[in-house]
């Protein structure tokens, strides 16, 4: 189970993120927004497994932000990163209508590239610690 | 309010909408793009300045050398800067931000022809967009026997873009510009040149023969503003056969070693039985590699080791060592040639560092190695292989900072070890670690030092501003040029190398850029700043 911080942690940016990728809003910084969703969800969830399990993330994300979730870790080196977020960003256009992300810096570095050359651009980008930073990219 | 992010300097808003009007009219809607949502990852910085100073106005995103002549014309006619990246991944030199606020980011990611690969003699010409990657995909479809030198991001940055910044690798062919034949240049007035034999007509040996005739200009065209490089010629190296490949490391143990390494491998290196840009990794650095790759699944990074404010103490970093069983200095080299070549080879380079350090050195080859990603990371480096894992150095602080310093070292023991000791010195002083390699070039070091710190914390911003400047100032002062900076320190950097090179730089520049179009700020070279 998560810590109470962190649920409410997950809230935000999920609810954000969200609202932000349904409406069709876009924003440089991060900000709150009501969830004010206007299709069923059908998100993307790109984690690393130093920052939380698989069914933490989907737990939390349904339970803001009700839809149909999958997660998926990033796993191995930073150079597979690269590769598979392209592929999962692929996967996702036109199956998927929001993918965030909740990642280590030096995998961000990598997964933000890897979204650029997809073709992609976000919604916002925080570094919600040193060690922590989340996204949500348009779809 | 206004309906663009930021405006270039001098432009009215009305004039700016008047140029995007004209941009879209050639270019089409979607390829000149200026909503927020677009423009954000061109603001993905990691120097210390916040991104409203390096925000730009608009992206636009040509195919073709006549979408980039049209586009200088407008750009002449409305006086809107182009900043110009190839892939954009000069991460930790300024990213794909602008130097300065308000200018269009002249994306070239979307001309990605690899036009010709020569495989008798081992040369490609490619556009802009083009990676490192797409080459290596390329020889493996057609089955080609040809290794291209790499830059770390090599997955995602360009032969172009590296070259362009006089970026290195770590093969023989790791001097980029040195290896590179024949350019082709956009000039802001719209005229296409093509450098060395390139203006011959129907020319066949572009991409063979660098000089041409009379004054040799590609050097022009290189950390630069005077013209936007559309095709560039690049040297392959021909892979080894089976056997006539032996990456190694040699880890030593302590941190003033350093002089008597540089003077047991230069000699080695100058006669060629060490080929290739092979380098001298410091413990901070290698420790930061390891980040990714523990197998419990737990990362482990600088605050593991140490909670405490400043720079890591010596006894951390020791502590730290012994954990990753890594050296105080880790030298990373390679052979190549043929297996009786490589082998007695390894004979003469194994034999005179046992000889200088005897059971103070550790030697490991790839069967010691096993499957080490640290050493697995250098052996595809020294190969030309595709590897990212050089971005580990960003979980080792956290906090999305970090600054390359580079300063040119003579390839002198005194010399590294002076180098050492100053930037060792300015970092501990200001609070950050020395966080190191120096890669070796023919006859001098790029000495490579990762300024890393937290750009959400407003102290250590300011902290990791001042470093730098110190340094930059410091080694200077010692006769110690950079030979490339980040965006927020160009201006200063540029005047390190004197009056005289700044004035020719600029009378350059108003040669072939009157209007000032080209990425100023670009290596400080800026007509809206007076000298």
């Amino acid at each position: 189970m998560m810590e109470t911080g962190r649920r409410g942690f997950f809230k935000q940016i999920f609810t954000a993120g969200v609202a932000l990728a349904a409406s069709g809003m876009s924003a440089v910084h991060p900000r709150k927004a009501e969830a004010s969703v206007q299709e069923r969800i059908r998100g993307i969830c790109l984690y690393v497994p130093t920052l939380g399990k698989a069914s933490d993330f989907v737990e939390m994300m349904n339970n803001n932000a009700p839809g149909s979730w999958t997660a998926h870790p990033l796993t191995g080196s930073l150079t597979e990163h690269y590769f598979t977020t392209r592929q999962l960003y692929a996967e996702a256009q036109g199956n998927a209508n929001t993918f965030v992300g909740v990642v280590d810096p030096a995998t961000f570095a990598i997964v933000h590239e890897a979204i650029v050359d997809s073709g992609g651009s976000f919604h916002y980008v925080t570094y919600e610690e040193r060690d922590r930073v989340t996204f949500s990219a348009r779809m | 309010m206004s309906r663009f992010i930021a405006l270039p300097k001098g432009v009215s808003e009305q004039t700016f909408a008047k140029a995007i009007q004209e941009y879209r009219a050639i270019l089409g809607e979607d390829r000149v793009l200026t909503d927020p949502a677009s423009l954000q990852s061109y603001m993905k910085i990691m120097i210390p300045e916040t991104e409203e100073l390096h925000k730009p106005s608009a992206a636009i995103y040509p195919r073709t050398v006549k979408d980039i002549q049209a586009i200088v014309a407008i750009a002449n006619k409305y006086k809107t800067p182009l900043w110009t990246v190839s892939t954009g991944k000069n991460m930790g030199y300024g990213s794909a931000a602008p130097a300065t606020r308000g200018q269009i980011v002249l994306d070239l990611k979307t001309m990605k022809k690899i036009i010709h690969v020569d495989e008798e003699l081992g040369y490609c010409l490619v556009e802009p967009g083009v990676t490192y990657y797409d080459l290596q995909q390329y020889f493996r479809k057609h089955k080609m026997n040809l290794w291209v030198d790499v830059p770390a991001p090599s997955a995602m940055a360009s032969p172009v873009g590296n070259t362009a910044d006089r970026g290195v690798g770590y093969t023989p062919y790791g001097e980029h510009f040195l290896v590179s034949c024949g350019m082709e240049v956009v000039l802001a007035n719209g005229d296409v040149i093509r450098t060395g034999t390139g203006g011959v007509q129907n020319s066949t040996s572009w991409q063979s023969s660098k000089w041409g005739y009379g004054p040799y200009l590609d050097g022009l065209f290189t950390q630069s503003n005077l013209g936007i490089i559309t095709k560039l010629g690049v040297w392959l190296l021909k892979g080894p056969p089976p056997g006539g490949y032996m990456p190694f490391l040699m880890k030593f143990p302590k941190v003033e070693m350093l002089a008597d390494i540089v003077k047991t491998f230069m000699p080695l290196r100058l006669a060629q039985i060490i080929p290739n840009a092979c380098v001298v990794v410091n413990a901070g650095w290698e420790a930061a590699g390891y980040f990714t790759y523990d197998k419990n699944g737990k990362g482990t990074n600088r605050s593991t080791f140490y909670k405490g404010k400043g720079s890591l103490p010596p006894k951390v970093f020791q502590e730290i060592m012994d954990k990753f069983k890594i050296g105080a200095w880790n030298f990373y080299a390679a052979l190549y040639g043929s297996p009786e070549q490589v082998a007695l080879n390894w004979k003469y380079v194994s034999g005179a560092f046992k000889a200088k350090f005897g059971n103070q050195v550790q030697i490991i080859t790839e069967k010691e190695a096993k499957d080490d990603p640290i050493f697995e990371y250098r052996r595809q480096l020294m190969m030309g292989g595709s590897t990212l894992q050089e971005f580990g150095l960003y979980n080792w602080r956290g906090g999305g900072g970090s600054m390359w310093f580079a300063p040119v070292a003579a390839a002198r023991p005194s010399e590294c070890d002076k180098q050492m000791r100053i930037a060792t010195d300015i970092l501990n002083k200001h609070g950050f670690d020395y966080v190191s390699e120096f890669i070796v070039g023919w006859r001098e070091m790029h000495h490579i030092i990762d300024l890393l710190y937290d750009r959400t914390q407003p102290d250590e911003m300011h902290r990791a501003y001042q470093c730098f400047e110190e340094l930059l100032n410091v080694f200077s002062k010692n006769g110690y040029g950079t030979y490339r900076t980040n965006t927020a320190f160009m201006e200063k950097a540029a005047k390190t190398y004197g009056p005289e090179m700044r004035k020719i730089h600029r009378t350059l520049k108003i040669a072939l850029d009157p209007n000032n179009i080209l990425s100023p700020g670009k290596s400080g070279i800026n007509l809206d700043i007076p000298l």
